[in-house]
C-alpha cells in the first residue's frame, strides 16, 4: 500500500493544499480570545474590588484581539 | 405479551445514570472493587486484533489485480493518504500518512461498537480513551514543530504572530491558549462527548419505551415510537461515528500543517 505512488494532483490543482481545519481554528480563536481576557478581566474585578466591569471589558478586548488574529493568519 | 414486557420493565432503570457507563466486572467476575477487565478492555483488544489482522491478511500477497480484501484495504489507505494526508500537508503528508491511517480506522472502530449489537457501548465514551489519543496528537504535533523550525524557535513562530508591537501583548495570551490549551481539550472532549451522548440518547429511547409500558399498558403505542426513534437514531448514530473519526483525523492533520507552515 506504501509502495504505490500518490496522485500528482489530488485535489485537483496546484494550489497550496486547502486548509480544512481553518473553520475550527476561526472558532478557536474568538472563544479563546473572549475568554482569557474576560478571565484576566475578572481577576482585575477581583483585585480591585469591582462588580464585572474589567471582566466585560476583557471579553470584549479578547473578542477583538480573536477577530484580529483571525485576519492576520487565516485572512488572505 | 404485556406480562412479559411489564416483567422486564419492571427490572429496567429509568432514566439513563452515568453509572450505566460503568459496566461489571468481567476478571474477576461480578466484583466490585477490582475492574481489571470489563467489556470496554474487551472490546478494546478486540478492536485492535481486528484492525491488525485485517490489514495483515489483507496485505500478506498483494496482487495487481487485487482481491476484494486487498481492494478494501486499499481503499481505507488510500483514502486517508489522499483525502487527508497528502491533501493537507502536502508531499509531505505521504509520511503521515500511515499514523494518520491507523488513528482513523482505530477511532471509527473504536466508535462502531456503540451499534454493533451485544457490544453496544463505545469504548470512546470513557474520556480516557479521547484522552490518551489527543496527548498523543499534541504531543505530535508540538515535536514536529520543533523538528521543522529547530526547538524554541517553533514557539516563537507559534506564540508570535505578524503583527505590529503594541498589539502582540494582547495576542500571545490568545495564542498561547488557543494553540496549547484548547486543542488538546476539544480533540478530546468532542470524540467523547459524542459518543457519550449518542450512547446516552438510545439508552434513554429504549428504556424510554420500557418505562411507558411498566407506567400504563395504555402507553404502549407511544412505546412503539420510542422504539422506532431508536431504529432511526441508530442511523444517526452511524453517521456521528464515521463523521467523528473522519474529524479527529482531519484535526490531527490540520494541526500538523499549521506545525510544519512557514512564515507566509
Amino acid at each position: 500500500m506504501t509502495g504505490q505512488e500518490p496522485p500528482r494532483n489530488p485535489s485537483g490543482d496546484d494550489q497550496p493544499p486547502p486548509d480544512t481545519g481553518m473553520g475550527m481554528t476561526a472558532v478557536a480563536y474568538l472563544i479563546s480570545g473572549m475568554l482569557v481576557w474576560g478571565a484576566i478581566g475578572w481577576l482585575v474585578d477581583h483585585w480591585l474590588g469591582t462588580k464585572g466591569i474589567f471582566a466585560g471589558i476583557g471579553a470584549v478586548v479578547g473578542i477583538g484581539g480573536g477577530v484580529y488574529l483571525i485576519v492576520r493568519r487565516l485572512g488572505a | 405479551m404485556t406480562g412479559q414486557s411489564t416483567v422486564l420493565a419492571a427490572e429496567v432503570p429509568f432514566p439513563p445514570k452515568v453509572e450505566d457507563f460503568y459496566l461489571p466486572s468481567i476478571l474477576p467476575w461480578g466484583e466490585h472493587n477490582s475492574y481489571w477487565f470489563t467489556k470496554i478492555t474487551a472490546l478494546l483488544w478486540i478492536s485492535i486484533a481486528i484492525i491488525i489482522i485485517f490489514f495483515l491478511v489483507s496485505y500478506r500477497k498483494p496482487a495487481l489485480v487485487p482481491t476484494k480484501k486487498q481492494w478494501i484495504a486499499e481503499s481505507i489507505y488510500g483514502f486517508v493518504r489522499n483525502n487527508i494526508a497528502v491533501d493537507m500537508l502536502g508531499k509531505r503528508g505521504i509520511n503521515f500518512a500511515p499514523y494518520l491511517t491507523t488513528l482513523f480506522v482505530f477511532i471509527l472502530l473504536m466508535n462502531f461498537w456503540a451499534i454493533v449489537p451485544f457490544a453496544q457501548i463505545s469504548p470512546n465514551s470513557h474520556i480516557a480513551f479521547p484522552a490518551v489519543l489527543a496527548v498523543i496528537s499534541y504531543v505530535m504535533f508540538i515535536y514536529i514543530g520543533m523538528k521543522h523550525h529547530g526547538g524554541l524557535k517553533y514557539f516563537k513562530h507559534a506564540l508570535i504572530p505578524p503583527a505590529p508591537w503594541f498589539i502582540l501583548p494582547l495576542l500571545i495570551p490568545i495564542e498561547f491558549f488557543s494553540t496549547f490549551l484548547v486543542r488538546p481539550f476539544s480533540l478530546a472532549v468532542r470524540l467523547f462527548a459524542n459518543m457519550f451522548a449518542g450512547h446516552m440518547l438510545l439508552l434513554v429511547f429504549t428504556l424510554g419505551g420500557f418505562a411507558m409500558l411498566n407506567a400504563n399498558v395504555w402507553f404502549a403505542p407511544f412505546s412503539v415510537v420510542s422504539w422506532v426513534m431508536t431504529i432511526a437514531l441508530t442511523f444517526l448514530e452511524f453517521l456521528v461515528i464515521c463523521l467523528q473519526a473522519y474529524v479527529f483525523t482531519v484535526l490531527t492533520a490540520s494541526y500538523v500543517q499549521g506545525a510544519l507552515a512557514d512564515e507566509h
